[in-house]
């Protein structure tokens, strides 16, 4: 009989470390994707700006040397990710695929000119500094023009910019929500233990002692929710992966082992403070204080 | 030849800014059984929670078990109340746990740690207050009057010098009190020293020994015919 009514009480016990723990979970879960969408935001933004090219079309009087050397140093140039040639015979067979009627037949020549197309790396795409790049390839004599889309190079830029801001401070909202959310619930069940630790006190245990069994029970809740969160975490991560390989969201496994390291232990370290300072609480009062 | 547990010197003692007693001048012996009467109201249990470290002393002087109430520091309250056993009306035993793990508790909380000593200190007292079969019962298993034997026992746990009782038998039956009061007075006979605060006259007239009363904000010694 009294086996049987001892695991009911215990049950009821577990339910209610459950909640604990699944808000643990929620809460570190939402953080640890945050995370996630801030170490991404720089790569995704990288992404799209790594697309842009610049592309530079030579003279017709210019000679294979000279579009060959400018091939090679723009390949050795620190702002260059790729470069394709492209030469006037392809960009006619390919325009011509484009329009469906061959051009050159009624034109007589081709009116288009041999190019490189100019694919930077993300560091360099910024109004400024392709300009400058384009200033300078103007500049030499074989070329005759340099071409790029200005507007969609700031317009990107200012937009990453911003999306990176209201990243921040979400994340920081979350975190501030997080804490406050983790801290209630187990500020609520110390409380309820309030007159135990009391009489704990009373007896002769040191706060420490008192302290060490409750922070205990509530950072295994914490590793347990932040496990959870974990889980989660990986899953969507898998699924993200799958549905969108081209932005490489698994690629960096450090990065990833560092936002999981730091959500567990971020799930620990929230449950650690709260429980600390949640007994604290008590601790310190008097008994008479207790009833108010 | 006796030795002072305990000596309040003009003390006088506030729950908060209020004055509960003053000019209080007690002293209890080693060996002794004091009772502290009064009615309700009058400063029992504030004068118990001084001498446990529950309210600050900031009048006059007082010593207990070689601590000085007067420069008792947080820190050291632990220590002073591992020194002295407390048992409370409400006995106060922790709900969550059943009896040998909360005398447990007590023993590794008081720096314990060898544990077949342990079970062997926590069968000794339990055998005291006769309730070492009940070892595997939580508190709400109990009888209040079984209960307040294993606070006793729990207050015995650490050999203390002086056991404070405030109201021990407050919530029990007559029938239940004697059987505690005789559990308390078997160990007062083994040398323990109690104080003990009651409203219970019966009691006194039964167990006649030293008492003092709290009366009009001051504690006075009494003798047995004028209570």
């Amino acid at each position: 009989m009294s086996t049987s009514f001892e695991k009911y009480q215990k049950r009821r016990l577990i339910s209610s470390y459950f909640s604990v723990v699944i808000s643990i979970a929620l809460v570190l879960f939402l953080l640890g994707m945050l995370g996630l969408l801030v170490l991404n935001t720089k790569k995704v933004a990288d992404h799209f700006k790594e697309q842009i090219a610049l592309t530079v079309y030579f003279k017709d009087s210019a000679k294979e040397v000279e579009m060959e050397e400018l091939k090679k140093s723009l390949a050795m140039a620190d702002y260059t990710k790729s470069t394709t040639f492209v030469s006037k015979e392809d960009a006619a067979e390919a325009h011509s695929k484009e329009i469906g009627e061959d051009f050159m037949e009624f034109l007589g020549y081709n009116p288009l000119q041999n190019s490189i197309d100019v694919y930077m790396n993300a560091d360099y795409v910024s109004a400024e500094q392709v300009d400058e790049i384009a200033a300078e390839l103007t500049g030499k004599n074989f070329v005759d023009e340099v071409i790029y889309d200005k507007p969609l190079i700031s317009l990107l830029n200012d937009n990453v910019k911003k999306i990176s801001f209201w990243v921040l401070i979400a994340s920081g909202i979350f975190t501030f929500i997080a804490v406050l959310l983790i801290n209630s619930s187990i500020r609520l069940s110390v409380y309820s233990k309030r007159f135990i630790i009391k009489t704990m006190q009373m007896v002769g245990a040191t706060k420490g002692f008192i302290r060490r069994p409750f922070i205990w029970q509530s950072v295994k809740l914490g590793i347990i929710g932040a496990i959870l969160a974990l889980i989660g975490m990986a899953a969507f991560l898998y699924y993200l992966d799958n549905s969108f390989p081209e932005l490489d969201l698994a690629g960096d496994i450090k990065i990833l082992a560092a936002l999981f390291i730091g959500v567990f232990l971020t799930g620990i370290l929230i449950t650690w403070l709260s429980t600390f300072f949640a007994t604290s609480r008590f601790l310190n009062l008097k008994t008479d204080e207790l009833y108010y | 030849m006796s030795e002072t547990i305990l000596d309040l010197k003009n003390a006088a003692i506030y729950q908060r800014e209020s004055l509960i007693l003053s000019e209080v001048d007690v002293t209890v012996n080693k060996g002794e059984f004091v009772y502290l009467i009064g009615k309700t109201g009058t400063g029992k249990s504030s004068f118990m929670k001084t001498l446990y470290g529950d309210l600050p002393l900031t009048e006059g002087e007082g010593t207990i078990v070689d601590y000085n109430l007067r420069t008792l520091k947080e820190k050291d309250i632990p220590y002073l109340r591992r020194k002295l056993g407390v048992v409370f009306q409400d006995f106060k035993l922790l709900t969550d746990r059943n009896i040998k793990d909360n005398l447990l508790f007590v023993l590794k909380a008081t720096g314990w740690k060898d544990q077949k000593a342990m079970d062997h200190k926590i069968d000794e007292v339990l055998d005291k207050v006769g309730m070492k079969s009940k070892g595997f019962k939580f508190p709400y298993q109990l009888s209040g009057g079984e209960q307040q034997r294993v606070a006793i026992a729990r207050a015995l746990l650490n050999d203390p010098e002086l056991i404070l009782a405030d109201e021990p038998t407050g919530n029990l039956d007559p029938q239940t009190s004697v059987e505690v009061m005789e559990v308390l007075q078997d160990i007062s006979k083994n040398g323990n020293t109690i104080l003990m605060a009651t409203h219970d006259y019966a009691l006194l007239l039964k167990y006649p020994s030293k008492t003092l009363k709290c009366d009009g904000q001051r504690v006075f010694e009494v003798v047995q015919k004028s209570v």
